[in-house]
C-alpha cells in the first residue's frame, strides 16, 4: 500500500509590520531635501547677434556705464533709483525692439552685485540688454 | 462579585503605510532635487524682482569663480555655450530656452560677462536668480 503523505500547505505572508516605518523614514527624508522656497529674480533680454557689426549702431543708444561701484547713464551720474526714473522717462515698453536696446558697458572691476542691480532695472522697465565687453582694450 | 473585563484598547494601524505611502508619493512627485547644492554662492539683491520659474538648464557661478553647468564644474565660458546650446538643443521646445543663471554677487565681471555673452550666444534666455530686497 503506497502511503501518500499529506503535504502541509505552508502559509505565505509578506511581513508588513514594518512597511509604516519605512514609509516614515521616506517622508522624513523628503521633509529634510525639500526646498520650498520661492526663486526671485529677472529675466534678460540679451540679443544673441554678433556684436562687431552693432558696434556703431550702439553708439546712438543710450547707454550704462558701470565703473566699480558708480553708474552713468549717458554720461550723467546715477544711482539705482535715478537710473530706473530716466528708463521709466523712455516707456521703452511701448517701443519696438530695436528701439528698447540699452548698451551696458563695464569697465574696471565691477561686481556682479552692481551689474545685477543695473540689469533688473533695465529688465523691469521693458528694456533690452546690449553687452558691449573690453577685449585686449578693445570694444568688441 | 464577578470581576469586570476591562476593554482592550487598540490604535487601528493597519492603514498606516497607505497613508505614509501617500504622503511619500506626494513629496516625491512635488520634490526638485537641488541640482546645486554644493556650490557656495552669496545671492545678488536688488528691488522689484518677479518670482521666476525654475528652468531646466542652469549655469552658476561660485564664490571663487568656478563656473558649474548643471551642477558640474566646467573650465570657462567656452563650455557654458557648447553646453548650454546642447542642452538647449535636447530639449527643442522654444518655452525651454530659458537659462537660470546664479551668481555670487562678490564674482568680478571678468568673469561673469563672458558666461552672460556666452548664454546668449547659445540662444538661451537668462534668467538671473537674485533676492528681492524691500527698499526701506
Amino acid at each position: 500500500m503506497a502511503w501518500k503523505r499529506e503535504r502541509r500547505k505552508r502559509d505565505t505572508v509578506v511581513p508588513t509590520d514594518s512597511l509604516s516605518d519605512v514609509a516614515f523614514l521616506l517622508i522624513i527624508f523628503f521633509i529634510l531635501t525639500t526646498s520650498i522656497r520661492r526663486l526671485t529674480g529677472f529675466q534678460a533680454d540679451i540679443p544673441s547677434a554678433e556684436r562687431a557689426n552693432q558696434s556703431q549702431q550702439m553708439e546712438k543708444m543710450p547707454s550704462l556705464k558701470l565703473t566699480g561701484g558708480n553708474m552713468t547713464w549717458n554720461d550723467q551720474p546715477v544711482d539705482a533709483n535715478l537710473l530706473r526714473a530716466k528708463l521709466a522717462e523712455l516707456q521703452l515698453a511701448s517701443r519696438a525692439e530695436s528701439e528698447r536696446v540699452i548698451v551696458v558697458e563695464a569697465s574696471g572691476r565691477v561686481p556682479y552685485q552692481q551689474y545685477f542691480e543695473a540689469l533688473s532695472a533695465i529688465s523691469g522697465a521693458g528694456g533690452v540688454v546690449g553687452i558691449l565687453s573690453e577685449e585686449r582694450g578693445a570694444r568688441k | 462579585m464577578p470581576r469586570r473585563r476591562r476593554p482592550e484598547i487598540a490604535v487601528p494601524t493597519a492603514s498606516m503605510g497607505d497613508i505614509a505611502f501617500l504622503l511619500t508619493i506626494f513629496f516625491m512627485v512635488c520634490s526638485n532635487f537641488a541640482k546645486e547644492s554644493g556650490i557656495k554662492w552669496t545671492e545678488p539683491h536688488a528691488p522689484q524682482l518677479r518670482v521666476i520659474k525654475e528652468s531646466k538648464v542652469s549655469v552658476s557661478i561660485d564664490a571663487e569663480g568656478q563656473i558649474y553647468l548643471q551642477g558640474q564644474p566646467i573650465p570657462d565660458a567656452d563650455s557654458v555655450e557648447s553646453g548650454v546650446a546642447a542642452l538647449l538643443q535636447r530639449r527643442g521646445d522654444s518655452d525651454e530656452s530659458l537659462v537660470m543663471f546664479k551668481c555670487d554677487q562678490a564674482v568680478d565681471k571678468e568673469v561673469f560677462e563672458p558666461v552672460i555673452a556666452a548664454i546668449a550666444r547659445a540662444g538661451g534666455v537668462m534668467v538671473a536668480v537674485g533676492e528681492e530686497h524691500k527698499a526701506p
